[in-house]
């Protein structure tokens, strides 16, 4: 096993340079550059900026340089000083633009994620065992409505009602008195009567698809000998269902920890958007529009590393509950 | 307007700019007999805190008539941003404290922060006069050494800015500055330079008021030794970069990210305008310059609360929940109109009517330099591009696309303008298919093929993009769609081609387009921005950039225009260094003269006004302004006399 984990966390070298380097290429790949964006951006409110300032910019950031020497810089910056760069936008260093938000990303994901896994479990043993009864239908009827509607259309219905119809304040985290305090309990009330809203969006869809895949696992584990050996020798139904089927149909549940991590950034981006979070996603999609490349470069280097990491964990906790898999 | 008045000449405006002097002065010695303060400063005032209003404003300090009657103190007034490089919001409402403004109207230049000013018979010299005793947010008084290091040692300084702002350059010759006496300045041109008062009131004017000296200074090598040291704690690469992200520069998010920075500017920074902000928040700056006319320093309001939305639409939810105090930044595309109209009770608003300063609500440039010397052969034909405009049914899309509130129209000032040209303005904007079709056979373009659709003489058939940008402008995109459907039967296949921002003007500068459209500029400021005129602007003037970077680089890049051009660019210079202003109108004659005779773009109708939304409790704000970056609305409307009943 520790062999294992060390070859992993070695290979993980080398693939993360090799994606540092695509993400930097296909953030340039788009035609323009940051310069570029800037004015088209200002130009949309029919702002115009100085002809000479525009060329002095791109000679400031180092735009005229070819592009692997710009990588080059960026790159040995982040190894020998754990200097991600400037934002170009905001002239702030990425690194503080990052971190600033990654901590209610993360509170937003894991309330999502717990909420979403606290519906979907139950309620796929529950349509599994209970399959074809009234239970089953009326779930699996919830179930396409959820897949079906868009989770931003979702958001701005919400958000539409919430506002006109109860007058309540919607979109951000946090009530304006408290949204530069220093965090308190009244702050994490505050908090708690805002991340709702964010939380049933973005449940609603991924709950949706858990449950059908926990009905068909569950499905295929519930009709094998092991089970009915299991009954015959007079285990209650309920540790029946917790001891093995339900073990074994966790497995995808396990296997998608890889894409939870990296989901904890982009996977809300447009619900976010809609309502105004202060989480990592709109800052990531802001900064790929504007080209703004350090900033995007780190944000998608982030993602990665946290896409490595994410299926060495899954990798081990799989190991762990399903005996199946060895890793030798 | 702007002009008319102007066309009585510098001798006149610089009496004006007097007269406006004198009467700020007659007005302040009441004003200090008054003198009201905000209950908040008053309150520091009595801890000791803060000097007494009397040394916190100058001698005679600017007068500011309110627009409907004297305020009151208090409120925060709300107002959206957007997440990204929306730091020219901030500016519009804030930071507009230039030496000189706009009048309401936008017609003329009135004292600011020089209470008066003199220009010399060639217009190269400008000596203003600063008002006595203002003082920055810090308290720190404001003196012609901080104009004079503001050009002198930051703009001029070539670390800073490789190249000066092309405001301050004339003839390729940077502006001189010299401090005459404590409060005297005189900037001297290397030619004349008639238009500098009118651009020194835009926001790309506000260099000579935006370094502080006492605080700036600390950035840079001249003064400071140890700036190299300092960038390195601060964890920037070079002084320059430390330079821009404490003071900022006129048009970059840095100017409000940085809450020590003293500032000249009603309200100041308290909670920055950073990258992982979700909110701005901006406070009254104590030592602010301007009283109202009973005395009362101004500002009346508070704070400014700028929340930053990512998304329009919940900008949308929060005017019409009634979250937004004024707004029309971002919300005033028309289709929005219905949705706000209908919900004034509901937020309790009423609204703002901008009037365009732009001409042309959908100018069609055809890439008349195309790369491509077929493509370029048929642009470049007039009686095709003339052709194709009578082939427009112009009322149609007006009635379609923008609810009936336009007329047909090509470029020029707009009717209400002095200077007005009927036949640059309205020919070929009648429809009429018949004569298009004929017109087309005569141009060569006789044969068709099996669909209908005409045969360049090549054998190749007309067809050709333009490029536009959805997200910008949706209702150009509608538009184009129904001239396509218009083109279509007179033979002529186009296709929309809807594009990214970035790749729009990488398109343009790469002269790779067939053609692009864009709202055409000039309305009500012909003079600022002419590039639907002749090949003015390298970004602008789409129909031949090539043209353009020849006559901004003077010969050196690009590609020499023809000849009509080329007289165009001669009479425009003479237009802006003449200081004779009934001079400078028959020159502008001339160019529309000229350009309604070659026809080089294609408009579709007069550009549609804009509007946005003022709370019903928020009064001396006018319901009509200027919509224009040169007049930064709502800037000179002057937020700070802005107020709250309740």
């Amino acid at each position: 096993m520790l062999v294992f984990i060390t070859k992993r966390l070695l290979w993980m070298i080398p693939s993360l340079f090799a994606i540092s380097f695509l993400a930097f290429v296909l953030i340039q790949l788009p035609p323009g550059d940051y310069v570029t964006t800037y004015i088209a951006t200002l130009a949309s409110s029919n702002e115009i900026v100085d002809q000479n300032t525009a060329a002095q910019l791109r000679e400031r950031f180092g735009l005229d340089q070819p592009m692997i020497v710009q990588y080059l810089k960026w790159i040995w910056g982040i190894l020998s000083r754990g200097d991600f760069g400037i934002s170009f936008e905001w002239q702030q260093p990425v690194s503080g633009l990052i971190w600033e938000r990654m901590a209610l990303t993360l509170v937003l994901a894991l309330a999502t994620l717990i909420a979403t896994w606290a519906i979907a479990l139950p309620i796929g043993v529950y349509s599994a065992v209970k399959k074809y009864s009234i239970g089953d239908y009326l779930f699996t009827a919830f179930t396409f409505l959820g897949l079906a509607i868009p989770s931003f259309l979702l958001a701005l219905v919400l958000m539409y009602v919430a506002a006109v119809e109860f007058g309540q304040d919607v979109g951000g985290l946090f009530s304006s008195e408290y949204e530069t305090a220093y965090w308190s309990i009244a702050k994490m009330l505050d908090l708690l009567k805002h991340i709702w809203l964010p939380v049933i969006i973005l449940a609603v869809s991924s709950t949706a698809s858990l449950i059908r895949v926990m009905r068909a696992n569950m499905l295929d584990e519930l009709p094998k000998p092991y089970v009915t050996t299991a009954r015959a020798k007079g285990l209650s139904e309920f540790r029946l269902l917790v001891k093995y089927p339900l073990r074994i149909a966790l497995n995808p549940f396990i296997s998608t920890i890889a894409w939870l991590l990296p989901n904890l950034i982009s996977g809300s981006v447009v619900v976010a958007i809609v309502l105004n979070l202060p989480t990592a996603g709109p800052l990531l999609l802001q900064s790929l529009m504007a080209q703004d490349m350090y900033l995007a470069g780190a944000f998608v280097l982030l993602i990665c590393a946290l896409t490595l990491i994410g299926s060495l964990i899954s990798d081990i906790l799989l190991a762990l509950v399903d005996p199946r898999i060895r890793l030798e | 307007m702007r002009d008319k008045i102007q066309s009585r000449g510098v001798t006149r405006r610089a009496v004006l700019g007097g007269m406006a002097g004198v009467a700020a002065l007659s007005l302040a010695g009441r004003a200090a007999a008054a003198g009201g303060e905000a209950p908040a400063l008053a309150e520091l005032v009595k801890g000791g805190k803060l000097p007494p209003l009397a040394d916190r404003l100058p001698k005679k300090p600017m007068v500011v008539p309110p627009f409907e009657k004297i305020g009151t103190y208090g409120g925060t007034l709300r107002r959206g941003l957007r997440g990204s490089s929306d730091h020219n919001g901030i500016l519009r409402m804030v930071g507009n404290q230039s030496l000189v403004r706009w009048n309401m109207e936008f017609t003329k230049v009135l004292p600011n922060l020089a209470e008066r000013w003199e220009v010399n018979d060639d217009a190269s010299q400008f000596t203003f006069h600063l008002i006595e005793g203002a003082r920055w947010s810090d308290g720190h008084p404001f003196t012609a050494d901080d104009v004079v290091f503001a050009i002198e040692d930051c703009v001029k300084n070539t670390d800073l800015y490789s190249a000066a702002p092309a405001q301050l350059s004339v003839a390729g010759k940077v502006v001189n500055v010299e401090k005459i006496d404590d409060f005297t300045v005189k900037f001297t041109f290397a030619a004349p330079n008639a238009l500098y008062l009118e651009n020194l009131a835009t926001p790309l004017g506000q260099h000579p008021t935006l370094f502080p000296k006492h605080y700036c200074s600390q950035f840079l090598p001249k003064y400071n030794a140890n700036v190299a040291e300092d960038a390195k704690k601060a964890g920037v690469s070079s002084w320059p970069e430390l330079f821009r992200a404490r003071c900022g520069d006129i048009e970059i998010p840095s100017r409000w990210g940085n809450v020590d920075k003293p500032t000249l500017d009603p309200w100041v920074v308290k909670e920055p305008y950073t990258g992982g902000a979700t909110r701005v928040v901006m406070t009254r700056n104590p030592y602010f310059w301007q009283v109202d006319t009973e005395g009362n320093q101004l500002p009346y309001i508070d704070e400014i609360n700028f929340g930053i939305s990512q998304d329009v639409e919940s900008l949308m939810l929060n005017v019409i929940s009634g979250k937004i105090d004024i707004q029309e930044r971002h919300i005033s595309v028309l289709a929005n109109k219905p949705t706000l109209s209908q919900n004034m009770k509901k937020g309790d608003y009423r609204l703002l009517t901008l009037v365009p300063s732009t001409s042309q609500q959908c100018q069609i440039y055809f890439n008349i330099t195309h790369k491509d010397p077929a493509m370029r052969k048929m642009f470049a034909d007039k009686s095709f591009r003339q052709a194709l405009s009578l082939g427009i049914n112009r009322p149609e899309v007006i009635d379609i696309v923008y609810f009936g509130q336009s007329e047909g129209y090509q470029a020029g000032p707009r009717p209400e303008h002095p200077w007005y040209h009927e036949k640059l303005a309205r020919q070929f904007t009648e429809y009429d298919a018949d004569k298009a079709g004929a017109m087309l056979d005569k141009a060569g373009y006789d044969k068709k093929d099996g669909n209908g659709f005409r045969l360049r003489p090549d054998g190749e058939k007309v067809f050709f993009a333009i490029d536009v940008i959805p997200t910008l402008y949706p209702d150009l995109v509608d538009a184009l769609e129904l001239v396509k459907a218009h083109w279509a039967q007179i033979g002529i296949d186009m296709k929309v081609n809807t594009i990214e921002r970035a790749l729009y003007y990488t398109r343009g500068d790469d002269n790779a387009h067939d053609a692009q459209v864009w709202p055409g500029p000039g309305g009500l400021d012909p003079m600022l921005d002419p590039r639907d005129f002749f090949a003015f602007h390298p970004q602008g003037s789409r129909y031949a950039i090539p043209w353009s970077v020849w006559y901004t680089s003077n010969g050196k890049k690009g590609e020499e225009p023809p000849e009509s051009q080329k007289k165009r660019m001669k009479l425009f210079d003479e237009a802006r260094s003449t200081a004779d202003l009934d001079k400078r109108g028959a020159a502008m004659k001339q160019i529309f003269d000229i350009a309604a005779d070659e026809f080089e773009t294609v408009g579709l109708c007069l550009a549609v006004g804009g509007f946005g939304i003022i709370r019903n409790n928020l009064r001396n704000v006018p319901e009509k302004q200027p919509d224009s970056w040169s007049w930064p609305n709502p800037g000179p409307a002057l937020p700070q006399q802005f107020t709250f009943t309740s």
